[in-house]
């Protein structure tokens, strides 16, 4: 029994470890948005405010509940356990450090489910399942911000599920195996030049952008956006409710992150300090640091990402995914099927994707200009344009 | 199939509870009101039972059996809750439950694939937009023909007759399947069990529950699945990938084809924005 015993002790410590690691991302992200928006933060509880968390946390645990008398109670219950229960699922198939490496301690794992054949899949099968969480919650709470959030939430989630599973295909192709565990050894193996960022930069950079939008994190937040929806589907939620769906968020974000950095960025390998043979003393513990390292530089990312682009317009949102995210998803694996057959170098991988990048940005740039010409204001408009050009170019002359 | 009727008396029974059972718990037409449920659920519980025990199958280690049972009943139950709730938005999520525990019965045939794509297609994609249709549809409350079961006795009738045909068919129709040579591969694996493994040549068989169970099979695509080579391991992304694309490559290309068909149709008929769509 001891292996069941060993999955016992990781699944306890994951499970108690990711409320926490949620609980100091928050605070991790008010500091962050301060420090962008040339604040100070959150400073008052604790040295440097490192108590907030805490604070936070007792807070939304004591804070009265509210249930709306008009909603449809069990669904309203059962929806922010939903959504931390599929983002917690899915961690289970992550291997959050060093699996297998020498000299760790037996107990530990690093991952709550090992050797699982389909680990890629099985992540977007329940990630798929991430959306009832918004959507009942957004419909049992019976109010039309709600609702409008859930249905911005669900018609989000199915469109950009797709170039979410397509772009890591290149991927799984190129590895010969969709388990994160050996797709992180091929890396691991290979150095850092087999780092999967050389081959696929395109197929990164779609991944991270749809797993964004998967997670409803900035950008793409138009499920819960302040100034149109309220809160969109938590409107009606209060206390410890809400903040699970938040921490359902926070967990998505970490799995992103582990995932962004074990398909591409070769999982625990850093040149010269975490490599497979490196043999010093606590090695392991080098290796575990190197990947959370990575996994926080994502989140670092994830959240300075969300005072940098402003959200979309509903439209643009799913333009993006259906006009460019889907063909270029598409190209890319096209295109690793064509080095792949052909036995070329992967090398030939790094230009394709800059080239294919460039090429989708020309077209859909000539796309709009023929579509705006279809118009049939197009005259008008273009009167209003040159109107505004000629303007500008007259105060730039006079300046 | 007289002789398979009189075989089993306990199997046909069980159907016609079941169905009778499920008709009565299905919303009705007439009044706002529903009938009281418990004799529907009696019925088709009975009717469920009688038919699991009159099909029969083979007994396996106790974890599987727990497993097996557990998402068995889950799909079952969820399905029957299905059909037979009054509110169109409970109706979807009970369809998600009975989907995922079809998958787990999946799973259980060691086909981790084929329950993860059921999932991202059935759970994640096709009732979330069910739900995304019911919501737009239901912005006060659910209209009273959302409450009532619509051609509840043909459905019924109909889904049990194939029902019916199909336990038939896998019981006592001998497995015509291309098979390679070596007769362990096309062993599934037992937890499904009304076929009777190992026997493919002989007459119809009943399954029985002291039929040989045969010793854990190596690992192998299950039969019904690929010609398979033995060293494939059993579902696999790698057999599957082989089968699909290998043995049934026609198949999968008409199917393509035709699903490709379809959606050019769906943008074709689709309202453009000229004629008023958005």
């Amino acid at each position: 029994m001891p292996e069941l015993l060993i999955t016992i002790i990781t699944i306890a410590v994951v499970v108690g470890a990711i409320p926490g690691v949620c609980n100091y991302l928050i605070l991790l992200e008010r500091k962050l948005s301060a420090w962008m928006q040339d604040r100070v933060g959150p400073n008052r509880v604790g040295p440097l405010g490192l108590l907030q968390p805490l604070a936070d946390g007792v807070k939304l645990l004591l804070k009265e509940e509210v249930i709306p008398p008009h909603v449809d109670r069990i669904l309203f219950l059962i929806a922010p356990g939903l959504s931390v229960f599929t983002a917690l699922l899915a961690f289970a198939v992550v291997p959050f450090g060093p699996v297998g490496a020498e000299g760790a301690p037996s107990f530990l794992r690093f991952i709550i489910a090992p050797g699982i054949d389909i680990g890629l899949v099985f992540i977007f099968a329940v990630g798929s399942l991430a959306v009832y969480g918004v959507v009942l919650g957004g419909w049992a709470s019976n109010n039309k911000y709600s609702a409008l959030g859930a249905l911005r939430a669900s018609a989000q989630v199915v469109s950009y599920e797709i170039p979410l599973g397509m772009s890591v295909l290149g991927i799984a192709l190129m590895s010969g195996t969709v388990n994160l565990e050996e797709i992180m050894q091929r890396q691991i193996s290979g150095g850092f030049a087999a780092w999967n960022i050389w081959f696929q930069p395109l197929a990164a950079l779609l991944f991270f952008t749809a797993s964004l939008a998967e997670a409803n994190r900035l950008p793409f937040d138009l499920a819960e956006c302040e100034q149109e929806l309220v809160g969109g589907w938590h409107t009606e939620y209060s206390a410890l409710k809400w903040a699970l769906f938040f921490l359902g968020e926070y967990t998505h974000m970490i799995t992103i992150s582990f995932l962004t950095s074990i398909l591409f960025l070769g999982g625990w390998h850093l040149p010269g300090i975490a490599e497979p043979d490196s043999a010093y003393p606590l090695a392991w513990l080098v290796k575990l640091l190197v990947l959370m390292g990575k996994a926080f530089f994502f989140i670092c990312v994830m959240i300075m990402l969300r005072w940098t682009i402003p959200r979309f317009r509903f439209d643009q949102l799913m333009e993006l995914a259906w006009r460019v995210m889907i063909p270029l998803s598409l190209a890319n694996l096209l295109m690793v099927m064509f080095v792949r057959h052909f036995e070329l170098s992967n090398w030939w991988m790094l230009p394709g994707s800059g080239a294919l990048f460039a090429a989708w940005g020309m077209i859909s740039a000539s796309l709009r200009e023929a579509e705006r010409r279809s118009r049939p204001g197009y005259v008008r408009r273009k009167k209003v344009d040159a109107h505004h050009d000629g303007h500008a170019a007259g105060h730039a002359a006079a300046h | 199939m007289n002789e398979w009727m009189q075989q089993h008396p306990a199997s046909i029974g069980g159907l016609v509870l079941w169905a009778i059972g499920l008709l009565w718990l299905m919303p009705s037409g007439k009044s706002d009101k529903a009938r009281p449920g418990l004799p529907g659920i009696l019925l088709a519980a009975a009717g469920v039972v009688a038919f699991c025990l009159g099909a029969g199958r083979g007994v396996d280690t106790l974890q599987s059996e727990v497993m097996f049972w557990s998402f068995a009943l889950t799909a079952l139950v969820c399905g029957a809750l299905m059909i037979t709730s009054r509110n169109p938005v409970y109706g979807a999520l009970w369809f998600a439950l009975a989907t995922l525990g079809t998958c787990g019965l999946f799973m259980l045939q060691s086909a981790p694939f084929l329950a993860a794509a059921t999932v991202i297609v059935y759970a994640g994609a096709v009732i979330v937009t069910f739900l995304f249709v019911i919501m737009l549809a239901q912005q006060t409350g659910s209209a009273g023909y959302d409450r009532r079961g619509q051609f509840g006795i043909p459905a019924v009738l109909s889904s049990f007759v194939l029902l019916g045909v199909v336990v038939y068919e896998l019981q006592s129709a001998p497995l015509q399947i291309n098979r390679p040579e070596t007769p362990k591969v096309a062993e599934v694996g037992g937890a499904s069990g009304s076929r009777d493994g190992g026997t493919m040549t002989s007459p119809p068989a009943l399954p029985s529950p002291d039929a040989p169970i045969n010793p854990p099979p190596p690992p192998s695509v299950p039969a019904l699945l690929s010609r398979a080579t033995p060293e494939t391991p059993v579902g696999s992304m790698k057999g599957l990938g082989r089968s699909l694309f290998g043995d049934y490559l026609f198949a999968v290309e008409l199917a393509g084809t035709i699903l490709l068909v379809a959606s050019i149709g769906a943008i074709a008929i689709a309202p453009r924005r000229e004629e008023g769509a958005l």
